[in-house]
């Protein structure tokens, strides 16, 4: 397809350049997901990074303004009034694998990140003493010797995922939290989101420091033109970046001293249903509600979204949850109004299965309105797009080895049974276990990715002061 | 009676093949198709499926076809851990489910390994071939005797059509090619030998060891326990090693072949191989002073599949014709692929792939779903074929690849569908851009692709 041939279908996604909005039709992308086009500007290379020889526009505004400021752009993003909002939302429609109602959700639950509580709880956490993000905190060991400790504001590139608009904000929060100079680099499902937000910041007031430290850019993923040329640590100090396989490995070639990786890896979650599950009828239909609202976490797109159940049950009562666990997503999967076909291959596998129906059992087709498989082990592919695998299990003990690095979430049930698993999950290399239906919501300010993100964002300075003067001399 | 499957196989011989337009095939092949669907609707477990589920009872068009093609990766669809954990009687039930042929049940207890199901299958008339993935699974292919009796046909039609090289038994072979000893391969290889071997003169083989189903499927093994966290450093420091000496004895190997073709190079050679390896022995034979003048000026070049991604300059294939002094209206080139039984040969004048009379070619949307509309010229989209001749498996499958398709004749003179040198896998066209936070542990799995 030619430039002009595009023209006249694509949609439009402006870049935002620290403060500025920039529109043109420079370039033509392609979202793989939908198969649609949009339009860029070109980018200006010169025009997203900041000398180092001036400092971070957000250094000595104080931590409580920036909250201020973060809680009025909420309030703006929930405002139906918000044609920035509303646009994006439509825009993405286009371009996402999500329904609107889905992604309009998803923006509206972000934007209640910005709260004021919620932003100082997200500091406290991060920081045993964030005062360090405001000023030079003094110090001093038990030898005497003084010095002051800052958490410098650094220079970011967050490279965003595509599954999730709300992590835009958050990033966008977090980004101005830590005081930083921030290159979002957008994805191709939703070259929108961030664009949408930072428009509504500048609205507010199109000179604060919070809106000259943000832009927010496309290009392709690995395109070697843009990613040769920025990646070095002369203009950041981190890449923040989300993903695995080809979308880490590009990043991986451009680290060295001076520009680090921290990386939100890509996760897979689980769930463990106890025995005690099939103690009643209400037990049962309780455990399946719990699992299936876990399973389908923002339609099973998220990585909180658990893909394999490991069931301790025989396989008839395994067959009995799977057939409630069934009833349930796809009762979910209709209100979404969410009838997306699975994928080729993965209907492949999956007839495949069917046909081996000896040894698996399969509830619903693959015509994407909610799938349960029932197996002895872990099938060899990703459950996505609405797709449960329940694993039978003598005993949870035998779903332990199961759990590995890519393990983020367990949802777990009955309660009272997770401290005995924490430790195996946690060597395993699990990163959250929950109660079974609560994979979505955590605790605010609890790690992510196994660590406490902000405070592997700042650039940790000191300045060491000398030792003091020896009590009583 | 002949039926409309046995008109279109019959030309297997006829040198006026690719005389047939599509127009004047359509419903001959129509009739085929629907003679295939009629006989193996309830013999292929997952035809059946398909068609159901599809709710298709007869093929009243082309387009009627396509919910019953097979996407290539029908033939990985089994769970790996049949092979990995060589669960014999689990992956001969799966492959019972895209066999037309009964598969009497083997005992699991006397199987030792892949390569040995793989021989007991064979024994019983069942031929395993299997495309070595690049990552993860490799897929399995059945096939019947026909089937091999059809690719040792074939395959000499299509290279003498394509390369005007006569089989007439006079030629120095030279296999250069390290491929996996698969039964499809192995036909291939003994029906070229036979008809373009000179049978005094032997044929040159590399000095390695065969690379079995084996060979290939250990590292599928071993990505499994990677990914499992259950593989320990010393297992992987041993692969490595391994892995290490193999390619050591592939590059003496190619020396070895390099020196024998400067041995022979006044002999009329027939060089068999792929591009990556024929590029690499083209260039040690330069090296050590030889080049085009040097060797007989009518050989022949027999390759096969395309570049599997290896990188090679853009002039690779013009070294290798003028290093072994090929001649110009010998560039044979052939498309196929292991999910089919026929090849498509390239011809001289047109520069295209000739698609003969009992290959159905459809080409389909990018998503594989729908049949695009083609009354005449040109079209392009995702490739998928009707291999009519296939026995032992169902003949259609959807492929990977983005082709041209033209039913109008080609500039060569043959009326027959073709397809544009220009085939590229839809793979590799866009570099992947999505990302989420959402993943497998495949992307915590290092070093082995």
């Amino acid at each position: 397809m030619t430039v002009t041939d595009a023209l006249d279908t694509a949609v439009s996604a402006p870049f935002f350049l620290r403060g500025e909005l920039l529109e043109g039709q420079s370039a033509v992308h392609r979202s793989r997901d939908l198969g649609v086009d949009f339009t860029t500007p070109a980018l200006a290379l010169d025009r997203v990074v900041h000398p180092r020889t001036e400092v971070p526009p957000l250094l000595n505004v104080p931590l409580d303004e920036i909250i201020d400021f973060l809680v009025e752009t909420g309030e703006r993003i929930r405002d139906p009034r918000n044609i920035f909002v509303q646009e994006c939302i439509e825009l993405m429609t286009a371009t996402h694998v999500l329904p609107s109602a889905v992604l309009h959700e998803q923006v509206m639950g972000a934007a209640a990140y910005l709260d004021k509580r919620l932003l100082h709880t997200v500091v406290e956490q991060n920081f045993p003493d964030p005062r360090a993000l405001d000023e030079w905190v003094p110090k001093q060991d038990f030898t005497g010797r003084k010095s002051f400790v800052r958490a410098f504001a650094p220079r970011l590139i967050h490279v965003l995922p595509g599954n999730s608009p709300g992590v835009a904000v958050k990033s966008i929060a977090q980004g101005a939290m830590v005081k930083a100079i921030n290159l979002f680099k957008m994805s191709s499902s939703d070259p929108f989101t961030t664009v949408a937000i930072l428009r509504t910041m500048a609205e507010i007031d199109p000179n604060h420091a919070i809106v000259k430290s943000m832009s927010a850019v496309y290009w392709r993923g690995g395109d070697d033109t843009v990613e040769r040329v920025l990646y070095r640590p002369q203009y950041f100090d981190k890449i923040v970046a989300w993903g695995g396989g080809d979308a880490i490995n590009n990043v991986i070639k451009y680290l060295g001293p001076g520009f680090q990786l921290v990386s939100f890896d890509p996760k897979t979650s689980i769930s463990m249903v106890g025995k005690e599950a099939f103690a009643s009828e209400d037990a049962l239909d309780a455990a399946a509600e719990l699992a299936a609202g876990d399973v389908m976490v923002l339609n099973q797109e998220a990585c909180v979204a658990s893909r394999f159940l490991y069931v301790e049950a025989n396989e008839s009562d395994a067959d009995r949850f799977c057939e409630r666990l069934h009833a349930r997503i796809v009762a979910k999967a209709a209100a979404s109004g969410d009838t997306r076909p699975l994928d080729r291959d993965l209907r492949e596998e999956i007839d495949s299965l069917m046909m081996l129906d000896d040894e698996f059992g399969v509830w619903g087709s693959t015509d994407g309105k909610g799938l349960v498989i029932r197996s002895e082990e872990p099938v060899d592919f990703h459950p996505i797009n609405k797709t449960a695998n329940v694993v039978r299990v003598d005993s949870l003990d035998d779903a332990v080895r199961y759990v590995n690095v890519a393990t983020q979430t367990v949802g777990f049930s009955p309660a009272e049974r997770m401290p005995e698993y924490r430790d195996r999950l946690a060597s395993g290399g699990a990163q959250r276990i929950v109660r079974l239906g609560d994979a979505g919501p955590s605790t605010i300010g609890n790690p992510h990715d196994a660590m406490y993100p902000l405070h592997r964002f700042v650039h940790w300075m000191a300045h060491e002061d000398g030792v003091a003067s020896p009590a009583g001399a | 009676v002949s039926t409309a499957t046995d008109q279109l196989t019959n030309l297997v011989d006829a040198p006026d093949r690719f005389d047939h337009s599509a127009a004047e095939l359509r419903q001959t092949q129509l009739a085929a198709l629907n003679e295939r669907f009629g006989e193996r609707r309830d013999s292929i477990k997952l035809l059946g499926h398909r068609a159901r589920e599809a709710g298709v009872t007869e093929i009243g068009s082309m387009a009627g076809v396509v919910p019953l093609l097979f996407p290539h990766t029908a033939y990985k669809s089994y769970p790996e851990s049949f092979l990995t954990e060589e669960r014999w009687d689990r992956l001969t039930k799966w492959l019972g489910t895209i066999s037309p042929h009964p598969i009497s049940p083997l005992s699991a207890a006397d199987i030792s390994g892949v390569d040995d199901w793989i021989d007991q299958l064979q024994a019983r008339g069942h031929y395993v071939s299997c495309s070595s993935g690049t990552t993860g699974k490799s897929a399995l292919l059945i096939a019947s005797d026909r089937d091999m009796a059809w690719s040792r046909k074939d395959t000499v039609n299509v290279f003498t059509w394509g390369s005007g090289v006569k089989p007439e038994q006079d030629r120095r072979i030279f296999g250069l090619a390290p491929v996996a000893s698969v039964p499809k391969n192995t036909v291939v290889a003994e029906a070229q030998l036979a008809a373009f071997g000179d049978p005094t003169k032997e044929r040159f083989r590399l000095p390695i060891p065969p690379i079995t189903v084996g060979s290939l499927t250990a590292m599928v093994v071993l990505r499994k326990k990677i990914a499992d966290g259950t593989a320990l450093p010393d297992e992987l420091a041993a692969f490595d090693r391994t892995s290490a000496q193999r390619q050591v004895a592939v590059d003496d190997a190619m020396i070895a072949a390099a020196e024998a073709l400067i041995e022979h190079r006044e002999e009329k050679l027939y060089l068999a191989g792929l591009w990556n390896a024929l590029y690499q022995v083209a260039g040690m034979v330069r090296d050590r002073g030889y080049s085009g003048k040097d060797f007989h000026p009518d050989n022949c070049l027999y390759v096969g599949g395309g570049l599997k991604r290896a990188q090679l300059p853009p002039d690779y294939q013009q070294f290798v014709h003028q290093t072994f002094n090929i001649p110009a209206d010998r560039d044979f080139q052939n498309y196929s692929m292991q999910e089919l039984n026929s090849g498509m040969p390239k011809c001289q004048r047109g520069d295209r792939y000739h698609v003969p009379p009992w290959v159905v070619p459809f080409v389909l949307d990018e998503g594989g779903d729908t049949l695009l509309p083609h009354e005449s010229g040109e079209i392009e989209g995702r490739a998928a074929f009707f291999d009519l001749s296939l026995d032992g498996r169902w003949g259609g499958i959807i492929t990977g690849d983005k082709i041209s398709l033209d039913i109008a004749p080609c500039a060569c003179g043959a009326p027959s569908p073709s397809i544009r040198n220009n085939i590229v896998r839809y793979a590799d066209l866009q570099g992947d851009d999505k990302i989420g936070c959402a993943g497998t542990v495949d992307a915590y799995v290092r070093g082995l692709s």
